[in-house]
């Protein structure tokens, strides 16, 4: 896998144990559970996992980014440990971009969670991507002070959405919102209990709407953004067009693979082809040999390949698949949505849509389910290098928007 | 130490030490009068509460200096009782007790502004705990920036505390606001190479120093040398670290105008309203710390856990341990003894919560919730041991 971060080899430190500190006040045995309050939440991460984490924190366009995609991953390790399960969002196309990352819990609540390896957490940095993007915003933003060197994480202190939008300090040049720590709640014991006893606590302020952007406008962002010698390109350009940008998963992964080097992704030809792709799966796209599921449609040559992808909606598992069927006029994609179960249906009023990437609608592009049916599809043409968006509704677990490239 | 039993000494004297010893209590003259003209007036209060109450209020409405004073001087040995536990914990660290007392009096402004006068709660109980934290703190903060390379420490220090820092040192906002984008260029192209070696940074190399210096160009539209970025990064370092370890003066003891107590004249006739809103705290305040029942809702939330939670509570509040020190006691990890007490002390807020909304029907805010967990620190002391 191409590699441009600069960072050392990883290789070696797969091997080597964790290094051992070298301060002689460690070696006096005084760390920093010496000075920790039972108000503290400290989580341990596990070396392994660091060691991990470290290798994974690779892919990306320089330095920094790795670095930044290091710490986030090391938060998410603590706080999966804490029980909390993450979504999972497009984490590598939003670190090469942005530090931290969000978990949601089961009744919606949102966490930000910002790593920081500040010593004297005097403030909570937040980025104004995490606050301004709507669907970047949480409920909650969790300091998370990272120790690297001591294998472990603490969450310092949290503060509310609506705090960080009426108390802070905005900083225009390096666009971030910063809290005072007078300001930040450090009892974490109060979270917890502020959530079951203070329901009437509103966690959430406003946010201005961000810009619209056209297709043509992206593209043009993309590949001047998309030049990893911009270290910054979040100051480039206004923020409400830098967040409807990034908002966007298409075009945030168009620019990750830009700012890479990295060729298109996307191409499902290319997936079909070469059974599955690293991008592919990790956004839960596998590959199966027709024969297996789709009795009943016409069989083409040989050894054709479908993709699939297994979706949430209520707790219940469905499939979507991606078959291609051979015409003469060229090839017919079929996009099918069936519940995984063998015998299980589709319930009424559940809807698939297919939309054009600059999110057009054309025409018999959605089936709906009047009454509870075995299967929902819509066929397309494409012309090769189009794309296609699918939506299901009700809105799966997760969703985020993909462009599919034919 | 001996304690002060007069009510005007409580709100005039400061804490005089003599090396680590405690040497005796000296008056500040302007505040010995100002509290005598306020006794004159009102000489039916004789409780300290009455009068730290009473200047709280008029410290919170009216930001005033001479009320900070007396409350500064009411709160010594609150501080010094704090700082004698920290001492104690810490002992293996080296640091004596007043060292610990001027780490936190040097701190008292975050005590009145962290203090909610609606919670019922005394501000000394509040204050006690507050101190022992902002010691701990500190220390922490020293210990760890003692570990650092300079270049591991300017990655780890905040923006705000690297301004902060760089004010101190008295230089202008525009020099200020040039250095602080250096770091951040600093911070941008220059990152740890190693899974965990962010303390001991290395020097940056010649090829990264020219990236900073460009980074740097790019977002000012100016130049900046290389070795100029060396000499900018140092002096930010040293900026940081001198923060931490402030030079201590003898300014613990204020020194305010004489024309900063006019308004006493008129107390009696405009500070009726004010006295009338003291009066009705206090009384809120009795009204809590006589609730029995709020000790009795916490002492049996404490003997419904479990042995060893109850053992913990013993050896971190009763005994003074580090929870280091109960780890290896207890033979677990310090993530368990850690995890263990954050659990505790969510289960004890919890039950006082459920009471306070269904016996007290008191509508909870967080910040109520924070004071509480607080002060409970104070009463899990007094309790276990």
């Amino acid at each position: 896998m191409f590699s441009p971060c600069s960072i050392s080899s990883p290789s070696s430190h797969a091997q080597s144990p964790k290094p051992k500190a070298q301060s002689p006040i460690i070696m006096n045995n005084i760390s920093l559970f010496t000075f920790t309050s039972p108000a503290d939440l400290i989580l341990e991460i596990p070396s392994n996992a660091q060691n991990q984490a470290w290798i994974e924190s690779q892919n990306f366009s320089n330095s920094a980014s790795c670095y930044q995609a290091y710490m986030s991953k090391l938060c998410l390790l603590a706080a999966q440990q804490a029980k909390l399960s993450p979504s999972t969002s497009a984490l590598p196309s939003l670190w090469e971009l942005v530090n931290g990352c969000s978990i949601t819990i089961s009744d919606g609540t949102k966490f930000v969670l910002v790593p920081t390896e500040d010593i004297d957490l005097s403030e909570l940095r937040v980025l104004q991507e995490w606050v301004d993007i709507p669907s970047f915003a949480g409920d909650y933003y969790l300091g998370v002070q990272v120790q690297p060197d001591e294998g472990f994480v603490r969450v310092w202190g949290y503060c509310t959405h609506a705090q960080l939008k009426n108390n802070s300090n905005y900083d225009a040049v390096f666009r971030t919102y910063s809290l005072d720590s007078e300001d930040i709640t450090t009892d974490l014991s109060v979270l917890t209990l502020a959530r079951e006893f203070c329901t009437q606590e509103i966690t959430r302020s406003e946010i201005p709407p961000l810009a619209n952007l056209t297709l043509e406008q992206a593209q043009n962002l993309i590949s001047r953004l998309g030049n990893p010698q911009v270290i910054t390109p979040q100051l480039e350009v206004p923020f409400s067009i830098w967040g409807a940008l990034i908002e966007r998963l298409s075009y945030r992964n168009s620019l990750y693979e830009r700012r890479l080097g990295l060729p298109e992704q996307w191409a499902v030809m290319d997936w079909l082809q070469n059974g599955g792709s690293q991008i592919a799966e990790q956004f839960g796209w596998g590959s199966s040999n027709l024969e297996v599921s789709t009795a009943g449609v016409r069989s083409v040559e040989q050894s054709q390949k479908n993709l699939f992808r297994q979706i949430t909606i209520a707790e219940q598992q469905y499939i979507l698949s991606i078959i291609p069927q051979s015409e003469a006029e060229g090839i017919i994609w079929r996009f099918e949505l069936r519940n995984a179960a063998t015998d299980g249906l589709i319930p009424s009023g559940f809807k698939l849509k297919l939309l054009g990437e600059d999110l057009q609608a054309f025409p018999n592009n959605e089936d709906i389910a009047t009454s509870s049916v075995q299967q929902l599809f819509v066929e397309v043409m494409l012309e090769p290098g189009e794309g296609i968006i699918w939506e299901v509704e009700p809105i799966p677990e997760n969703y985020d928007r993909e462009i599919l490239r034919f | 130490m001996h304690s002060r039993n007069n009510i005007v000494e409580i709100f005039s004297t400061f804490l005089q030490f003599d090396a680590d010893r405690f040497r005796g209590w000296t008056t500040d003259a302007k505040l010995r009068r100002s509290m005598h003209g306020c006794i004159e007036q009102i000489p039916q209060e004789t409780s300290d509460n009455f009068w730290a109450l009473y200047w709280y209020k008029l410290w919170n409405s009216r930001s005033n200096r001479i009320a900070q004073e007396h409350l500064l001087a009411y709160l010594q040995e609150c501080c010094y009782w704090a700082s004698a536990k920290a001492a104690n914990t810490f002992a293996n660290i080296q640091y004596n007790l007043s060292d610990c007392f001027q780490i936190a009096i040097a701190k008292f402004e975050k005590v009145l502004k962290g203090f909610d006068v609606n919670s019922g709660y005394r501000l000394k109980s509040y204050a006690s705990a507050s101190f022992g934290s902002t010691i701990r703190d500190t220390l922490r903060q020293r210990h760890e920036v003692d570990i650092c390379s300079v270049w591991g420490l300017l990655r780890k220090t905040s923006q705000k505390r690297l301004v902060e820092s760089l004010r101190e040192l008295g230089l202008s906002e525009d020099t200020i606001t040039s250095h602080v984008i250096v770091w951040n260029c600093f911070k941008t192209v220059y990152v740890p190479t190693q899974v965990s070696s962010t303390r001991q940074l290395p020097r940056p190399d010649e090829k990264t120093l020219s990236a900073i210096s460009q980074a740097y160009g790019l977002q000012t539209s100016s130049t900046i040398e290389s070795q100029t970025v060396v000499t900018v990064l140092l002096m930010c370092a040293a900026s940081i670290r001198k923060y931490l370890y402030p030079t201590v003066t003898s300014d613990i003891v204020p020194v305010g105008g004489e024309d900063s107590f006019s308004y006493l004249d008129n107390l009696a006739s405009n500070e009726e309203s004010l006295l009338n809103q003291i009066i009705a705290t206090e009384e809120e305040q009795t009204k809590v710390s006589q609730q029995s029942e709020i000790n009795t809702v916490l002492a049996s939330a404490i003997r419904q856990l479990d042995a060893q939670n109850r053992q913990i509570l013993h050896l971190y509040y009763a005994e003074g341990l580090t929870q280091q020190q109960i780890a290896k006691q207890l033979e677990v990890k310090q993530y368990t003894v850690s995890r263990r007490l954050s659990k505790t002390k969510q289960t004890l807020l919890r039950s006082f919560a459920k009471w306070s909304q269904e016996k007290m029907h008191i509508s909870l805010t967080s910040n109520l919730l924070e004071t509480t967990s607080t002060v409970m620190e104070e009463w899990l002391q007094s309790y276990c041991s």
